[in-house]
């Protein structure tokens, strides 16, 4: 039965993925220089093959997993960093999951949160200190959100091309997407700060016994996952892990059979909490544009290292808006995938905000020419036009 | 044509019917002679107008030939919705098959009937219309179905129940304060009310495909006349009366025909920009109009002033609800289900307006910003302020607008007029006053 299920999922996501990739291709051979959107997903397309290189070209027929470290279809880039062991590979901020085997990069917020307690010091997987590492993840945590913001969610992120292709069927379906209210989208937006807050701690706590001696959580299964216990929750993974295990290169039994049991019970891959969070996303996304954005706490890293303080100034990707060509007709607010207002209510110069996935949708959609402007390091590069004269 | 009256008009006195004939009669002759004038005269000033105008010469006839398709549409089963103010939501008449037509008017010789039963303080376009339906005049009133109306200001709030004894009248009320998420709700409600108003009358259900096209249509029709104004930004091609007469007739030709129109128009203008070959010189001043609407035929009369005066001054650009304003803004939508659909038209007709019965937090910043950008994408070296006598909100507005001016250094000049011809004489001196101090400064 079990595998009767594992095959008919295997082969759908493997038709499923084939035929998106025709589509988009066809997109993008007919309106690269046209749209902006056909762009974006042509990009996410191919960012996704890159961040899971291994799931693509192999080496297969090996095993698919290691306890520790990279595992043998890993192909993971940047595991010297000056001079320092960093065997889990360059730290990107998306949904590169470390979970998933064929990664080329990690996510940062599996990083911070492993890298927190000093557990596998004691192993003879690391050679360097917690501390050594938590520096080089921070680091590049600070380096891209710099350069690039939320660019990375909006073109980058493989969970963000997952929603987006939700709105496409939506799209296809002709069906409405809800909107939420400005309120709930605001307390979703602040609630980011609490959920990076809360993983931290947890995982500091948790990892304790490495520290002070205190061993709150045995060294079970159970305990090395709440080590890291926003992967628990993440909808990320459990969606990298079954469309790995639907192509596969991975057991899907063996994912199945460790996620049965009570929201408690944990298993390897998956924890029965991640597939229903998964389940409420997915849904939640189909109806909602980019819901999981919003409350996205690696979009809120992101956002820390390039929408504040001093940072803002030196965050080179920028939506600007010329007071005078604003006409307030509002297609700005109503075209945004995540919901932001700013663009619309703020009256001219720089409108990025930390909710922005810089998808410059908004851009593309306004009626005006030169009214929104997309900027790198001050120069334009992408301005709103009169795209009526594109139509057919 | 006339409909059937059983109760007591609420507001229109009685009037012989003979009484009505003769008035019909001798205001119709008068108007087509306005018309066959005003056309004489932008072809003097203009001396090789180009062929294309000659459609829009033809359309503008008001009782000629788009009175008589409508007529001979109407007769085969066809509904004719009118509107008063460009608030009412085109793509949805379009879209259940109705045709949609302008009924304001501009006629002056009705605004003097009007004055029958209005002070004289009242707005003109309000006593010109309500005095074109005493005498029956306008064949676009008479031959619609019902009225859409939308509340903006007061006169057009008693305009509505005025005309309600003649005609069914659908109200809109649109929000006053436009920043607030509540009110624009409130406006996506009248919108679905006149839709299902409209779907009910024409028996045509408004669907998504028919929807769609309908908004592609107006697309259309959008892109052809930004085609044109973007040629206005140059040096005059074309002169600003003909300009503001090809906007208003879209208000009430077949669309699709004035996008074609216009479209051929623009081919054979942007040939006379290759041959340099201009409808008045270069150098002439660049004039831009804002206020109040000028309504086909008579209120032709200030740009006939501005252009035809000595020195010449050109219109390139005008912010008014009769003519820029009509068709600048597309609408835009981002997913073609019905219901974004119905966003963006509601959000177009609403947000995108710079009506000036519009106030929010930082008062009527859009039409600010509209006029700040008009003045410099369009190189305008003067504004002309139009009001006339009983436009309450845009002479307030005037303040504002001038203190702005001053900022930039643009002279602007308050005209203040009626519905009436007698003024012509001294505005002509007023006019020519303006535009001699714009060309001194333009030599400097």
């Amino acid at each position: 039965m079990l595998e009767i299920v594992a095959e008919t999922l295997r082969a759908t996501i493997a038709v499923g993925l084939i035929l998106a990739g025709i589509l988009a291709i066809l997109i993008w051979v007919k309106n690269l220089t046209r749209k902006l959107s056909a762009m974006r997903l042509f990009i996410q397309i191919v960012s996704v093959a890159v961040i899971f290189l291994g799931l693509i070209i192999g080496p297969f027929g090996l095993d698919q997993w290691a306890y520790l470290g990279t595992a043998p279809r890993d192909i993971v880039v940047g595991t010297n960093i000056l001079g320092s062991p960093y065997p889990d590979g360059l730290t990107v901020p998306t949904f590169s999951c470390y979970y998933a085997s064929g990664r080329t990069a990690t996510c940062v917020v599996w990083q911070l949160q492993s890298y927190l307690f000093p557990d596998y010091a004691t192993s003879n997987v690391y050679l360097t200190t917690g501390i050594e590492r938590l520096a080089i993840a921070t680091g590049f945590l600070v380096i891209f959100s710099l350069i690039f913001g939320r660019f990375l969610c909006g073109w980058i992120c493989p969970f963000g091309l997952y929603m987006d292709l939700l709105t496409r069927l939506r799209k296809a379906l002709k069906i409405k997407h809800w909107t939420l209210s400005e309120r709930t989208n605001e307390m979703l937006k602040q609630s980011r700060y609490l959920i990076i807050a809360a993983f931290l701690i947890l995982s500091f706590i948790l990892g304790m016994n490495a520290i002070a001696g205190i061993e709150l959580v045995s060294e079970s299964e159970l305990g090395r996952y709440l080590e890291i216990p926003f992967c628990q929750v993440c909808p990320a993974k459990p969606l990298f892990v079954l469309v790995e295990s639907g192509l596969g290169y991975m057991d899907i039994d063996y994912a199945l059979s460790r996620t049965i049991g009570d929201f408690a019970l944990t298993g390897w891959y998956l924890t029965s909490i991640n597939i229903v969070i998964l389940g409420i996303v997915t849904v939640g996304s189909f109806m909602v544009r980019r819901l999981w954005c919003r409350i996205c706490p690696l979009g809120g890293l992101i956002a820390i290292f390039s929408r504040f303080g001093p940072f803002k100034r030196l965050s080179p990707i920028k939506i600007t808006k010329v007071e005078e060509k604003c006409t307030k007709c509002g297609i700005c607010k109503r075209v945004c995938p995540p919901q932001v207002t700013d663009v619309y209510e703020e009256k001219g110069g720089d409108v990025t905000v930390s909710d922005c996935i810089l998808c410059f949708r908004c851009v593309e959609m306004c009626p005006y020419e030169g009214c929104l402007k997309v900027e790198v390091a001050g120069k334009p590069i992408y301005k709103s036009k009169n795209w009526l004269n594109e139509e057919e | 044509m006339a409909s059937k009256i059983e109760k007591e008009p609420k507001y229109i006195p009685e009037m012989a019917q003979s009484e009505i004939d003769e008035l019909n009669k001798s205001i119709k002759a008068a108007s087509i002679k306005v018309i066959e004038d005003n056309i004489e005269r932008m072809k003097k000033t203009w001396k090789n107008r180009p062929k294309a105008m000659e459609y829009f010469d033809e359309i503008s006839n008001l009782f000629g030939k788009r009175a008589k398709e409508l007529e001979e549409q109407k007769a085969a089963g066809k509904k004719i919705i009118g509107y008063s103010c460009i608030f009412a939501p085109i793509e949805l008449i379009l879209a259940a098959d109705a045709i949609p037509v302008r009924v304001g008017s501009g006629w002056y010789d009705t605004a003097k009937l009007g004055d029958r039963i209005m002070p004289v303080e009242i707005c003109p376009v309000i006593r010109s219309t309500v005095g074109a339906k005493m005498v029956s005049l306008s064949p676009y009133l008479e031959l619609s179905d019902a009225i859409v109306i939308p509340l903006t200001c007061d006169g057009r709030t008693k305009l509505s129940e005025m005309l309600s004894d003649f005609k069914p009248i659908w109200y809109m009320n649109p929000p006053r304060v436009k920043d607030d998420t509540h009110t624009l709700d409130m406006w996506k409600k009248e919108i679905l009310v006149i839709k299902e108003k409209i779907e009910k009358l024409t028996g045509n259900k408004i669907t998504r495909q028919k929807l769609k096209e309908a908004i592609e249509k107006m697309q259309q029709a959008t892109k052809a006349f930004r085609r044109l104004q973007e040629l206005r930004k140059g040096a005059p091609v074309i002169n600003g009366r003909d300009a503001m007469l090809v906007n208003q007739t879209s208000l009430w030709d077949d669309i699709e025909r004035w996008t074609q129109k216009v479209n051929e128009l623009c081919d054979e203008l942007e040939k006379r920009v290759e041959q340099k070959d201009y409808s008045s010189y270069p150098d002439t001043p660049r004039v831009m109009i804002t206020g109040t609407p000028m309504i086909w035929p008579d209120s032709w009369k200030v740009p006939n002033l501005i252009e035809e005066s000595n020195p010449q001054g050109v219109v390139v650009v005008d912010e008014q609800c009769s003519s820029d304003r009509i068709l600048y803004d597309p609408v835009g939508v981002d997913e073609w289900n019905m219901s974004d659909m119905l966003n963006a038209i509601s959000e177009r007709y609403i947000m995108a307006c710079t009506c000036p019965c519009f106030t929010s937090e930082h008062g009527n910043e859009d039409r600010i910003n509209w006029i700040i950008d008009r003045i410099k994408e369009y190189k305008v070296d003067g504004v002309i302020y139009y009001v006339v006598r009983g436009c309450i909100l845009y002479a307030m507005e005037y303040a504002r607008i001038k203190k702005v001016l001053d900022k930039m250094g643009i002279p602007v000049y308050y005209l203040d007029t009626e519905y009436t011809r007698e003024d012509v004489g001294q505005m002509k001196t007023r006019v020519e006053a303006f535009l001699e101090m714009l060309e001194a400064r333009i030599d400097i």
